[in-house]
């Protein structure tokens, strides 16, 4: 998945270790290479511990955008077995064709809402946080005035 | 005179057998290294074994265990749990309760009336009382009992419950705090203020013995033939649990690396099918067992955000295995950063990345697993804890019995 980080073990820094898998990731997140369902399905449980820090929810936010198509096209059918091979190959096409047939709809529905879903996150995200910095601004001019 | 001769110690639960916990375990510790320093010692706690039900399952009385003097007291049966958990739920969603219905959640969480009323009565004869963690009914009791010889180890987390104005109230009238690391003494500064003049602010903190175990016997005993990845405590949400499993899920999914995971500690959590062949959840286990699982890991992950000590991360530092800790858990992200013994991870990310790191490089391993363990032997012997101990409990003393008269 990632190449091997170079680091010189004599006189550790873990300090200086951590800012290099940062930068590391920070690289490969414009690369997309965290532009995955399965990245965001693994941040739920982390999102209590970082609900304040603006860079997460952005980067949870690419992830979900990612995420919320659901793959309904055609894919490469295969067949390892070299026995019957073409047949099975034939079998998994004729079953794969009905199911698209009875999902097609189906999945379509859900990729229209997930998407829905996640327009109207970010939307009222935007609003929100244009909101706090609204107030916090009010607050600042409010304390200065007092003082 | 000046020395704290006579020293209790005041805590919800006896650690003994399988009633183990992170603060019963370092009160009890502290306990008994007060007592080879040959101060007299008498741990008073209750009869309450389980965490989780507190009933009264030990006879009340005096007795000896171990080497120390132990007085067991009854858990108070009248609390009301309805109105403990309704008030907890409001303070944990970060509401703001009035200070009646504080005192209404303290007197209705975990106490004892009669080991506060032996305090009245006679707590003359110690010089110094020690009592910990916080955030118990009881804790907060005692420690109103006779506050000018009260020493708090408060195992203190950055969490609502510690905003409130009771605890406030009892940092301030306690004769002083001994902390389990700088960022809990620097937390309790933030939350209440500086210590008021002449109070003891000591960070102590608990030791811990070097020991020698076969880093390929944990594996071998269970078939692990893969790297695995180890967690030891309690499994649930406040610890990062979940956080835990679905790192691994995700890292399992995404990565040709047949990653498993060895719980050992207490608590059921509910494991995602895919999960299951590649989780070995050995239970509570020996102190060697566990010790064995730490020399074998790839890393001691430590997912919590709420630690105020981490005593189950430096003995996996002491068994020369790296930290991988959340970066918003402070006190373990401070240890890391002092050691240069553990990575710290704020995404999954920086979690993948520092597992593929520590997986390919062998030398970074062994290096940040042998910076640890230097850190743990030169600032957790336990040569270096007794001295701040003792120091500790010296200077509590002193202003203690000024007071007193």
């Amino acid at each position: 998945m990632s190449e091997v980080l170079e680091i010189n073990a004599p006189g550790i820094d873990a300090g200086a270790i951590v800012e290099e898998i940062r930068a590391t990731v920070e690289r490969k997140r414009a690369e997309g290479a965290y532009a995955d369902p399965r990245v965001a399905r693994a941040e739920r449980s982390n999102l209590a511990n970082l609900q304040n820090d603006d860079d997460f929810f952005d980067f949870y936010m690419s992830c979900l955008r990612q995420a919320f198509v659901v793959d309904i096209n055609d894919f490469a059918i295969i067949e390892r077995r070299a026995r019957f091979g073409k047949l099975l190959v034939s079998l998994k096409k004729t079953i794969w064709g009905l199911l698209k047939f009875y999902t097609y709809r189906l999945w379509t529905q859900q990729n229209q809402i997930n998407g829905l879903l996640l327009s109207a996150l970010e939307s009222a995200e935007q609003k929100h946080r244009k909101r706090v910095q609204e107030l916090e601004k009010r607050i600042a001019a409010l304390e200065s005035e007092r003082h | 005179m000046g020395k704290a001769q006579h020293i209790a110690f005041v805590v919800p639960r006896l650690a003994d057998g399988s009633v183990v916990g992170g603060a019963e375990t370092l009160l009890r510790n502290l306990a008994e290294r007060a007592a080879g320093h040959g101060r007299r010692v008498t741990v008073l706690t209750t009869c309450a074994t389980s965490h989780y039900t507190w009933a009264n399952e030990l006879p009340p009385g005096r007795r000896a265990v171990g080497d120390i003097e132990v007085e067991f007291f009854p858990v108070d049966g009248d609390r009301n749990i309805e109105t403990f958990l309704a008030i907890q739920d409001r303070i944990s969603a970060g509401a703001k309760v009035s200070a009646d219905d504080e005192q209404a959640w303290l007197c209705n969480s975990v106490n004892s009336r009669a080991l506060c009323a032996h305090l009245a009565e006679a707590g003359d004869q110690y010089d110094v009382i020690v009592t910990g963690p916080y955030l118990f009914g009881l804790v907060y009791h005692a420690a109103k009992v006779r506050p000018h010889k009260t020493l708090l180890v408060p195992c203190l987390h950055d969490e609502p419950f510690a905003q409130l104005k009771a605890f406030r109230e009892m940092f301030s009238a306690v004769r002083g705090c001994m902390f389990n690391t700088e960022p809990e003494r620097r937390l309790a500064e933030r939350l209440y203020g500086p210590p008021p003049a002449g109070q003891v602010a000591a960070v102590v903190g608990m030791g811990l013995d070097d020991f020698t175990v076969d880093a390929s016997a944990f594996a071998a005993r269970h078939g692990i033939s893969s790297p695995y990845l180890v967690y030891s405590g309690r499994r649930e949400p406040l610890k990062g649990t979940p956080i835990l499993i679905d790192y691994l899920e995700a890292f399992r999914a995404r990565n040709d690396v047949d990653l498993k995971l060895v719980l050992t500690g207490s608590g059921e959590f509910p494991l995602p099918p895919s999960l299951v062949d590649h989780i070995i959840d050995v239970g509570f286990v020996s102190a060697t067992e566990k010790l064995e699982a730490m020399a074998g890991a790839l890393a001691f992950c430590h997912p919590s955000v709420n630690e105020s000590l981490g005593i189950v991360l430096l003995e996996a530092w002491l068994a020369g295995t790296p930290g991988i800790v959340h970066a918003k858990g402070e006190v373990l992200r401070y240890q890391c950063e002092s050691s240069n013994g553990g990575l710290w991870f704020k995404t999954y990310p920086e979690f993948e990345e520092a597992v593929l790191l520590l997986l390919n490089n062998p030398d970074a391993h062994h290096a940040l697993g042998q910076a640890g363990r230097e850190y743990v032997l030169r600032e957790y012997s336990w040569v270096s804890v007794e001295k701040r101990l003792i120091d500790s409990l010296d200077r509590a003393g002193e202003t203690a019995q000024g007071q007193d008269g």
